[in-house]
């Protein structure tokens, strides 16, 4: 599947293209150009000596119909193909049925008005009504149908932020099930994924990207644990949509996610609670607000409460690249282009994760944080002292969330970079004041995209697979010298992704050969994602295949070079027993 | 078209068995397309264009549309299995056929004639049935007919060897 459709939308904007066409089209038969007449064509097939009111009726249901069959392929096959606006998509769309109903229904359909059943082929009889004004009338029509639906059907994905409090979406209801397992605790190693679960506004902060129900998790949330664990998963990174759950002010609907979470506790994977992802509630604004630590402690507590056998979190995901998209390249939430907005909202991010922190503290001491963050590495195209600049202020930049998180000094660089924009020294102070909690691990995520080169007109160019996740966690391992993850990898080539896969999994093998502390490795995500190829800028609805399952929850082929993986690996001494984790339990 | 197909999914995998699923649901398909060719008399005039027997006529049509169903599986590998388009993804592909068949292919083997009229008419609904009818059914039998994820798991396809380049085959004889 290449597309998520919304068939409701798609079928109001066919049906109102036919309509349209019929608007237009009418009165100009009615006074007397001779147009091609498709409805009555089509409702005489039907009502051939009948009154006109009873071929109108059917011809135009007919059109209709078929209107609304072309919206649905259209929806399926074309829509945003183009980076164009949809109307013109449409119109050029449209293209396609003119050519088939010029060539192909109209002459079909004179066949079919023949008395006759069997008929000898000529193109006398097949071409009989297309007139130069026939044929004209026909364009113009497609034209018409074609603008109409492509300027009906847009954003198939996501949907009003207004609507989210009014009908907002619902967990299916859990249904009583001979669950394939039961949830264990143990110090094993993590072979671990997620449910991509990200929520940010774009448009303005008027229109919800929700990841979870785009994939459909939201109704298949049952079959989608019971996946994980066939895989043999047995940690599975999880985030309750925090807009939706975050009504207000200490007011949470946990009828949300009461019944997910109780299969996790019950059945597993053992979940690693993804507290913030990328988006907040509307009440809360984005993350220039200041406010955000206030509130979001409360919920990271009260869930803490809810859900006291919860050991594992992540209260905000990625801030570096949650900053970065909303700040820098104006893509989500605040939609800025501002380094100094970035640089607020890693403040704000890191203020309100600390104060997750404590609160999670406060209700689960031994409670295990996994900051999951996107490894980065941005390398200079050439000795160009402007170039090698811009690389060094990103290569700091990409510090900063966990510098401020793990208590680790930032260079004279960045420090006067932040001061530069706003951040007072008791703030920093205070941060690197900080005790950081003993159980804490660095997650590091890794993309083909995440390696980039600075080209020379300062732009940052996807290098793919230079370095190495290897190498990349190795300077985050030498900076922070901390428990670390494998949180996050995938590939947008289907076909390419067990490779991709078991070439991740000889980087992990081999920092951990070299000594590094790492607890777990990550495959995101379980399904298949929407419009990550675009960074959610724009709902597409476009299908991006990275998931160990399908959109249809089949098995694809990372999945089962995945299970392989896990089956090669999990009785290995070394990975049974996972001494690094077993030291962040004690 | 098909590697780009395949970089983006649509590929079935090696657990899964579209050729099978469609071949089964294309020929459940003809049932009910058999039965709307019959009431618009199209079966008959079919069978007196291509002059065989009615019967004859009907096997053809099922071994070839059974045929069209393994070629639409495997065409829309993992897309046809999805039940919330298969049946759109299904009345597109008969359309199509239906384009071809009556178009070009039909004339062709009748000696140019074809049905016209009313048939003509059964004609048109039965492809759109087929594909309806086959649209909906594989996402039915294709998980069934699937091998189990544990068994693809172990294919040696999946394995460690996965790691290796493909693409740079002298290194990997050496």
């Amino acid at each position: 599947m290449m597309r998520i459709v919304n068939l409701p939308k798609a079928a109001v904007a066919g049906g109102a293209g036919a309509l349209a066409w019929e608007a237009a089209i009418r009165p100009a038969l009615l006074t007397g150009v001779p147009f091609y007449d498709i409805v009555r064509e089509l409702g005489t097939l039907a009502f051939p000596d009948g009154p006109w009111i009873a071929w109108w009726l059917t011809g135009l249901a007919a059109h209709v119909l078929g209107g609304i069959g072309w919206a649905l392929f259209y929806a399926n096959f074309f829509w945003a193909r183009l980076d164009i606006k949809p109307a013109f998509q449409g119109l050029i769309f449209a293209a396609l049925p003119a050519v088939l109903a010029i060539f192909l229904v109209t002459p079909q359909l004179q066949l079919m008005h023949l008395a006759d059943g069997i008929v000898e082929l000529d193109w006398g009889i097949l071409l009989e009504p297309l007139t130069a004004t026939a044929i004209a009338g026909l364009l113009a029509g497609h034209m018409l149908f074609g603008l109409v639906m492509g300027a009906l059907y847009v954003r198939p994905a996501g949907y009003p932020v207004e609507n989210e409090r009014r009908n907002p979406p619902r967990y299916a209801a859990r249904r009583a099930t001979s669950a394939n397992g039961r949830r264990t605790q143990s110090a094993g190693f993590m072979f671990a994924t997620g449910i991509e679960c990200s929520y940010p506004t774009i448009e303005n902060g008027s229109w919800r990207r929700d990841q979870m129900k785009g994939t459909w998790h939201y109704d298949r949330w049952q079959q989608d644990f019971a996946l994980a664990r066939e895989i043999g998963i047995t940690h599975i990174r999880y985030g309750p949509p925090l807009h939706l759950v975050l009504g207000g002010p200490g007011q949470y609907d946990w009828s949300l996610v009461d019944e997910p979470m109780a299969e996790l506790e019950e059945f597993g994977p053992e979940p690693i609670i993804d507290l913030c992802h990328f988006g907040l509630p509307s009440w809360l604004g984005n993350f220039q607000n200041p406010d955000i630590p206030g509130p979001m402690s409360e919920f990271a507590g009260a869930f803490a409460q809810r859900y006291p056998w919860v050991r594992f979190y992540t209260p905000i995901n990625e801030m570096f690249v949650c900053a970065r998209l909303s700040t820098l390249e104006g893509l989500w939430n605040e939609q800025m282009r501002d380094a100094g907005a970035y640089v607020t909202a890693v403040v704000n991010m890191a203020s309100a994760t600390v104060a997750m922190e404590e609160a999670i503290l406060r209700h689960r001491p031994d409670a295990i944080f996994i900051h999951a963050e996107s490894s980065e590495f941005f390398q200079p195209c050439c000795p160009d002292p402007k170039i090698e600049e811009i690389a060094r202020l990103e290569n700091e930049r990409r510090f900063l969330p966990l510098d401020l998180l793990f208590a680790h000094p930032v260079s004279d660089f960045m420090r006067d970079h932040i001061r530069q924009h706003g951040v007072d020294d008791k703030v920093y102070d205070r941060f690197m004041a900080r005790q950081v909690p003993r159980r804490s691990i660095l997650g590091v995520d890794y993309y083909e995209w995440n390696e980039r080169l600075i080209d020379r007109d300062g732009e940052p160019r996807v290098l793919g697979e230079l370095f190495g996740w290897y190498v990349i966690a190795q300077q985050y391992w030498q900076r922070y010298q901390r428990t670390m993850m494998h949180t996050e990898t995938n590939r947008m080539d289907a076909e390419d992704a067990p490779r991709w896969l078991w070439r991740q999994w000889h980087n992990a093998q081999l920092l951990i050969r070299d000594g590094v502390p790492l607890v777990g490795f990550t495959w995101y995500s379980l399904n298949d994602q929407i419009d990550w190829h675009i960074g959610m800028k724009e709902a597409l609805g476009t299908v991006y295949p990275v998931g160990l399952v399908d959109m249809n929850r089949d098995p694809r082929q990372v999945g089962l070079a995945y299970k392989h993986l896990i089956d090669m690996y999990r009785d290995v001494p070394q990975y049974r027993e996972c001494e690094a984790l077993r030291e962040m339990l004690r | 078209m098909a590697s780009f197909l395949n970089a983006h999914g649509i590929n079935a995998g090696p657990i899964q068995r579209p050729v099978l699923t469609g071949l089964i649901s294309g020929l459940l398909g003809t049932i009910p397309a058999s039965l709307l060719l019959h009431l618009f008399g199209t079966l008959e005039v079919e069978a007196r264009i291509l002059g065989i027997s009615t019967l004859a006529t009907l096997a053809a049509g099922a071994v070839i549309m059974a045929a069209a169903g393994a070629v639409y599986a495997w065409l829309f590998g993992r897309a046809a299995n999805n039940p919330h388009s298969g049946w759109l993804f299904g009345i597109v592909f008969g359309f199509a056929l239906w384009a071809a068949g009556s178009a070009m292919v039909l004339p062709l083997a009748g000696g140019g004639l074809a049905p016209g009229g009313v048939p003509s008419i059964g004609l048109f609904l039965s492809f759109l049935v087929w594909g309806l009818a086959t649209g909906l059914l594989v996402p039915h039998f294709h998980r069934p007919l699937s091998d189990a994820l544990a068994k693809g798991a172990t294919l040696n396809q999946v394995g460690p060897a996965a790691a290796a380049d493909s693409w740079v085959p002298r290194r990997n004889r050496a």
